[in-house]
């Protein structure tokens, strides 16, 4: 409370204030969910999907235009899941790692490139939505979910094996990566989004012109890095999961 | 669970608050420019635009360029199989025709053969017929001769025989004088 009463003076002042943990709240039934995520979400979806129907609106044998970015965009995809999976399993999860990385992409950039400030919500503010650790969360057990998903539907129940595979002593370890995983997932895309932006408009509250443009360049730069580490991730863990420790298995049988 | 209680019905109490505050201030546009941060992201787009255009722009030239010249090279290669396809079928149905023609050619002398050689068996055994036939005649002619030769020495020899043994100097006399006589009577 002290705290806050010193903070007091700073937030009468007219001055740019920051808002932090502000959320513009909807309540659907007991739930109260963070309107502008969705708002910012659905402006992302509508992007991607508009970009999707015009890339292949007019599919020309020669791609031309949008039609030529897009695939030029899934080409990159592709190989990021080919790299990542193998070239045997990769296809079924191109869509998957594909919608990770757009999504993602999209998002961190809208957030850095779209003046959202501009729309004023009457609680909170509009900004990227994996700023907020819900939306990441989602996206990282969405991830698990995949990959627990890719190791049953290959090996079924032999899945567990991959536990205790080299040596059973691992095994609380093996069980606390399960955890782990989707933590440290959607805790580094949260925080280098939100320590992004909070940079930027913290500079921006104390020299609004020119002064946070390199931090917003790095922004962009940093955003679109974690995209790809995510979709890398969420593809790595997959081959794992897919692969598990069938190599070993397969030396261990040879002799 | 009391503090809890009131903590709940506080959360409530503010959010019901919020509600109603969100209700008055309700959507609106933010026209303050320094702290909407609008100059700072134009600029950004802006540059973005400028350096990622070229950039990306070349790379999607580039990747139009390499697609067109592999179709087209598609293209042509699918043109020339075609081509080689209908040669090919066109050869084939060439070398079909000329292995019927072989076929018939082979055919025909065959049965040119077969008449020929049926035609010389028949001559040859018209002629072997003959020379048999001849044959045959040359060696009961020649039996006969011989036989006949045979005879007449047989004949002779016992004429001889006879001659020496039957006929005495009286009866020889007597044939001599005989033959002279014929002989004296016809001139």
């Amino acid at each position: 409370m002290e705290m806050l009463s010193v903070l007091n003076p700073f937030n009468s002042l007219p001055l740019a204030s920051l808002e932090v943990g502000h959320h513009f709240y909807w309540q659907l039934g007991n739930l109260k969910l963070h309107g502008q995520v969705f708002l910012t979400s659905w402006f992302v979806i509508g992007i991607l999907v508009v970009a999707s129907l015009a890339a292949t609106r007019n599919i020309q044998r020669i791609p031309n235009g949008i039609q030529n970015f897009m695939e030029y965009a899934l080409e990159f995809i592709r190989d990021l899941a080919k790299n990542q999976i193998g070239e045997k399993e990769y296809r079924p999860w191109v869509p998957f790692i594909g919608t990770l990385f757009l999504f993602i992409f999209v998002s961190n950039w809208s957030g850095a490139l779209i003046p959202w400030r501009l729309i004023k919500l009457p609680e909170g503010e509009l900004a990227a939505p994996t700023n907020d650790i819900n939306t990441t969360v989602a996206l990282a057990l969405l991830t698990s979910l995949a990959y627990f998903y890719a190791g049953f539907s290959k090996k079924g129940l032999r899945y567990f094996t991959k536990y205790i595979e080299p040596t059973p002593i691992l095994l609380p370890i093996a069980i606390l990566e399960d955890f782990t995983k989707p933590l440290s997932l959607s805790f580094r895309l949260f925080g280098n989004i939100l320590a992004d932006e909070l940079v930027v408009a913290v500079l921006v509250l104390l020299v609004p012109l020119f002064v946070p443009l390199p931090v917003m360049a790095l922004g962009l730069f940093t955003s679109a890095i974690q995209a790809l580490v995510f979709a890398t991730l969420a593809a790595a863990y997959i081959h794992e999961a897919l692969e598990g420790h069938g190599e070993a298995e397969h030396g261990e049988h040879m002799p | 669970m009391g503090t809890l209680l009131l903590l709940a019905t506080e959360a409530s109490a503010v959010h019901s608050e919020l509600a109603e505050s969100g209700a008055e201030g309700g959507f609106g546009l933010n026209i303050d420019i320094l702290e909407t941060n609008i100059i700072n992201i134009a600029i950004l787009v802006g540059v973005l635009f400028y350096f990622g255009r070229k950039v990306i722009s070349n790379i999607l030239n580039e990747r139009r360029l390499k697609i067109e010249v592999e179709i087209k090279d598609a293209e042509q290669r699918a043109k020339e199989a075609a081509a080689a396809l209908s040669d090919a079928q066109q050869k084939l149905t060439q070398s079909q025709a000329e292995a019927q023609k072989i076929r018939q050619t082979a055919e025909e002398n065959a049965q040119a053969a077969k008449e020929a050689i049926l035609a010389r068996s028949v001559q040859d055994i018209q002629r072997l017929k003959e020379t048999a036939v001849q044959d045959l005649n040359t060696e009961t002619e020649r039996a006969i001769a011989s036989l006949r030769q045979q005879v007449v020495a047989m004949a002779l020899k016992k004429v001889e025989s006879q001659l020496q043994s039957g006929v005495d100097n009286a009866a020889q006399q007597q044939l001599i004088e005989r033959s002279i006589a014929l002989l004296g009577g016809n001139s």
